[in-house]
């Protein structure tokens, strides 16, 4: 039975939902299990949920160890930018060790962290920083843009095996949307058709998949059939899927709330300009934020990000492209 | 309690005027934040003017002043004007850092304000550098960084206390130790009760004030500020503070016990300080009103002026 | 303590890491990148996992030939592994620098400076958990080796502070042999500059810290014993600083490919030109000076030592010829184990 509940909660239940159903799974983090109040202290104990300091090196390194001794901590490290505070221990450490012991060890441990949170929190504490993950080898990265998928690819993520990235959007927190009660699994590299179309195919990920479906309503009233498609995994990256929907469209914009040359949308293009030039009609339109921090003040925070306007605009500019013309 | 130590009343007098402004300041923004005139994330520092004044005011232009999220004190405690400090808040064309930086990346460079930054410990390194600059300079300049006791189990803390030490650092480590690091008691991160106890393997003087008694962080403040001013290394200074309002505006702060009025009174620094005043005799009866009144109209006049100041345009000059 | 048991260790870690040594000679171009010797740490390796049992588990540094011997692992094995040979502990994966052996309690390395101390306390939070809901687990400890440099790493300050906070069951090694590559402890850390011993920190986390001569087998053993039982026994970590001296260089000589690599003299003489330091060092080479105290003791009689001696000898020298003789990965399974 599926009911409404918002984003977070979702994952909240996923990760309650796997720790009930597996002894092994931690939850660690600066913000959780500090009162025994706390609905997962009060589950299961103040052994499994534990409150650390502002600590992030030892946070995830710890959970690094406590992987490799068999152990599936969940690392809620509250801000993807404090994850930059130990950079080494995300990228270099975990990720690697299957692969340098030869297949030895496993290191089964997820690191949630909301990201874009563009609703003045400036500089530090907005980006949209998934880019510098998603070519990292060994690790996973998880993109939910719905209540359904959050819950469904944080219970994928904690039984993956590897180090998995949740990163889960904070503009979108409060959203609300129908979600499975019970065990509920979204597989890792398998991405949506969250809107079926003819004319256009869109990838967005997060809170963009959502002004990219409302791009592509506005859009329709004028005739023009626009596929929107969420890899919600970014590593592994579906690119069959919109391989696929492109063979089918002729035409791919790309939506993303990162940085131009540090996005997911910069990778799709190289993607299919490499596997899928034959069935593109137009030219590739990315529709990322601009290569800039994010400011403080709401105008200049607006300018840089993408928005229903520029997808729609991006999407007449495919659509009325024509390559090879004149040839 | 009243203190041992002896400031001069002309200090006093300018620490309670500064204080006082730091609290208009700090109470403008919080209703400006409820109103929606200020948005994101805002830390306010009521309950910490004492710290902020006591020590800022004993700096020069030149010196360099490091803060964290909590910053808006710090700032106007180092000489930011309060119009512009304002502005920035409110994310105007005119703010400080013409509204891109916001609460947590307040920067003045023209008074040695060289920033907050929004990350808890990323300040500390920071201060080093500056120092490190300013010895390879040979001159006298100091760099100040405040930061909370949650920042002391953070990695860096002691790289830069190791760093700071070892090449005698014209540095001056300031805790504001309200017993929170963001939501969580002190007692829940670490076994060691003083942040001063954690740098007691290092050898570096240590010393832990009464946060709320000015006069006592202005003493203690200006003997550390000597001994770097001349060369002789850096300290730390950890003050014990109470923090009067949640982690951020907007925190449902239910993970602390509520501070009783009758309790705050007796710990308000500013109240404090002025019956310390009023029994020493060197602050007249109708003063402090006077001060507070002063204080609130300037930050009156700096509201004004931000709300003239336009939002900043989206596309910036050199790119239209 | 096995005495007898605990010479035959350090005699097959010396043993193993001249051979490593040799290799840059005897088979030149066989040895890739980095290597970190233990030469003139055996003493405090080998008696510090002396007070480990079954179940226990150790971390370390890059510098980790000799652990793993110690806790059991085939010495060819090893070999093969720092010669990228497919017979090699991790398959050729992971080299000098990322020795693993989970089979017998070796979890792993970082070849980064500091990074290993949070995993191992996080495998010390593992044990506690383990501990909680199993009888049979109760007690399991973590050792975590690392050098005097890492401790000028915030994670060595960060994890010190859970640890303790946590009750959690670790020893912490530190092995300082007082040089980070080429800088000198009294360079970089205020409390040696103070002239003060470095398990000073421990202070900070309200911590037991002890410094040792981790020249002396005996000495290391029963403080470690010590801070074992106390860990057993739930009531938290020590932090054991262990005098050494490492008596070969940092690592072997770093040169692009095609350029045969060596081991340079120690920076005690390359860097500071202090012969005498290094020369002091050598006779007080841990290793003889074991032997010494056994033979003196009564304990072992100079033919039963040198028995062990050829007996180490020969162990090496087929740990080598097995690596030798080992075929190279295939080049394709550089795509397995990217992810598990």
């Amino acid at each position: 039975m599926a009911r409404e509940i918002t984003y977070i909660a979702a994952i909240m239940e996923g990760i309650h939902q796997e720790m009930a159903r597996d002894d092994d799974v931690l939850l660690i983090g600066q913000s959780v299990g500090g009162s025994p109040e706390d609905p997962f202290v009060a589950t299961f104990g103040p052994d499994r949920v534990r409150v650390t300091p502002i600590s992030e090196t030892a946070e995830i390194g710890m959970a690094a160890g406590a992987a490799l001794a068999g152990k599936r901590p969940v690392v809620d490290c509250t801000m993807a930018e404090f994850l930059l505070v130990a950079m080494d221990q995300v990228v270099n450490e975990a990720n690697r060790f299957h692969y340098m012991s030869g297949g030895q060890v496993t290191a089964p441990l997820v690191l949630k962290a909301g990201y874009g949170f563009t609703a003045g929190w400036a500089g530090q504490h907005t980006g949209s920083i998934y880019g510098m993950f998603m070519g990292v080898p060994g690790l996973k990265v998880a993109l939910p843009s719905t209540p359904a998928d959050a819950k469904g690819l944080m219970a994928t993520a904690i039984r993956d095996d590897n180090p998995v990235l949740f990163l889960h959007h904070y503009l979108l927190t409060l959203e609300t949307g129908d979600v499975p009660e019970g065990e509920h699994l979204v597989p890792f590299g398998q991405a949506a058709i969250v809107r079926p179309g003819t004319d256009v195919t869109i990838v967005a990920t997060g809170w963009t998949v959502h002004r990219a479906l409302e791009a592509a309503e506005e859009l329709a009233a004028d005739g023009v059939s626009v596929e929107v498609i969420d890899p919600r995994t970014i590593a592994p990256l579906d690119v069959d899927t919109i391989l696929a929907s492109v063979a089918r469209t002729g035409r791919l914009v790309l939506v993303d709330q990162a940085t131009k040359h540090a996005s997911v949308s910069a990778i799709v293009a190289a993607e299919v300009a490499e596997a899928g030039f034959s069935s593109l009609r137009a030219p590739i339109v990315q529709v990322t934020a601009l290569d800039a921090p994010i400011a403080y003040a709401k105008p200049m925070e607006d300018f840089v990000l993408p928005d229903v306007g520029k997808i729609v605009a991006g999407v007449r500019r495919a659509v009325d492209a024509t390559v090879g013309a004149g040839r | 309690m009243t203190t041992a130590v002896t400031v001069d009343a002309r200090v006093l007098r300018d620490l309670l005027a500064t204080m006082w402004r730091i609290r208009a300041f700090e109470e403008q923004v919080g209703a400006l934040k409820r109103a929606d005139e200020v948005h994101g994330l805002i830390h306010l520092s009521i309950g910490g003017e004492g710290v902020a004044a006591a020590v800022c005011r004993q700096l020069r232009d030149d010196d360099a002043v490091y803060s964290g999220h909590r910053a808006h004190g710090h700032a106007v405690a180092k000489g930011a004007p309060l119009d512009r400090t304002m502005a920035e808040l409110m994310g105007r064309d005119g703010g400080l850092c013409q509204g891109m930086g916001g609460s947590m990346h307040l920067v003045d460079v023209a008074h040695g304000f060289l920033g907050a930054t929004g990350v808890v410990g990323g300040n500390i390194p920071l201060a080093l550098g500056s120092a490190l600059a300013a010895k390879q300079r040979g001159t006298d300049v100091v760099a100040v960084v405040f930061f909370g006791d949650g920042a002391v189990q953070a990695g860096l803390f002691t790289e830069s206390v190791n760093l700071a030490t070892l090449w005698r650092l014209p540095v001056l480590l300031v805790c504001e130790n309200n017993g929170f690091a963001e939501f969580t008691p002190r007692s829940a991160h670490t076994t060691v009760e003083r942040v001063g106890d954690v740098v007691a393997p290092y050898p570096l003087p240590r010393q832990t004030v009464d946060g709320n008694e000015v006069a006592d962080v202005w003493s203690a403040f200006s003997a550390l500020l000597a001994r770097a001013r001349a060369g002789e290394g850096p300290a730390l200074l950890e003050c014990l503070t109470h923090r009067l309002r949640g982690h951020y505006e907007g925190d449902p702060d239910r993970y602390r016990e509520a501070v009783s009025t009758e309790d705050w009174q007796r710990k308000d620094p500013i109240l404090r300080l002025q019956r310390a005043g009023h029994d020493a005799g060197w602050l007249p009866a109708g003063e402090p009103a006077e001060l507070e009144k002063r204080a609130r109209a300037e930050v009156e006049d700096a509201v004004t002026w931000a709300r003239s100041s336009p939002f900043p345009s989206a596309v910036p000059e050199e790119l239209r | 303590m096995d005495r007898v048991g605990t010479y035959r260790q350090m005699v097959r870690i010396r043993e193993f890491e001249e051979r490593v040594k040799r290799s840059f000679a005897e088979h030149p171009g066989v040895i890739r990148g980095h290597t970190h010797l233990a030469d003139g740490a055996e003493a405090s390796i080998v008696g510090s996992i002396a007070a480990l049992r079954p179940g226990d588990q150790v971390m370390a540094t890059y510098r980790c030939h000799g652990y793993p011997i110690a806790l059991g692992s085939d010495p060819g094995a090893l070999m093969a592994e720092i010669y990228g040979r497919t017979t090699g502990i991790c398959g050729g994966y992971g080299g000098s620098m990322h020795l693993a052996d989970p089979a017998h309690g070796f979890l792993g390395t970082s070849g980064i400076v500091g990074q290993s101390i949070p995993q191992a306390t996080g495998a010390a939070y593992a044990a506690q958990v383990r501990s909680a809901g199993s009888a049979a687990r109760t007690g399991d400890v973590v050792l975590c080796f690392f050098g005097d440099g890492a401790s000028k790493q915030g994670a060595f300050h960060e994890s010190l502070n859970i640890a303790s906070l946590w009750k959690l069951p670790i020893v912490y090694v530190m092995e300082n042999n007082s040089y980070s590559v080429s800088v000198r402890v009294e360079q970089e850390d205020a409390n040696a500059a103070a002239g003060e011993p470095l398990a000073t920190k421990a202070k900070a986390y309200s911590m037991p810290g002890v410094t040792i001569d981790g020249g002396d087998a005996d000495v290391v053993h029963a403080t470690l014993a010590e801070a074992v039982a106390r860990a057993r026994a739930g009531e938290g970590p020590t932090l054991v600083e262990s005098l050494v001296y490492r008596l070969s260089a940092h690592g072997n000589s770093i040169a692009p490919p095609g350029v045969p690599l060596h081991y340079p003299e120690h920076e005690a003489v390359t860097v500071f030109g202090d012969v005498a330091e290094y020369e002091a060092a050598k006779r007080g080479d841990p290793v003889p000076r074991y032997r010494g105290a056994l033979v003196t003791g009564g304990v072992l009689d100079a033919a039963a030592a040198d028995a062990i001696v050829a007996g180490a000898v020969a162990e090496m020298q087929g740990a080598v010829d097995f690596a030798l003789a080992s075929p190279d990965p295939d080049p394709a399974a550089a795509l397995r184990f990217v992810h598990a």
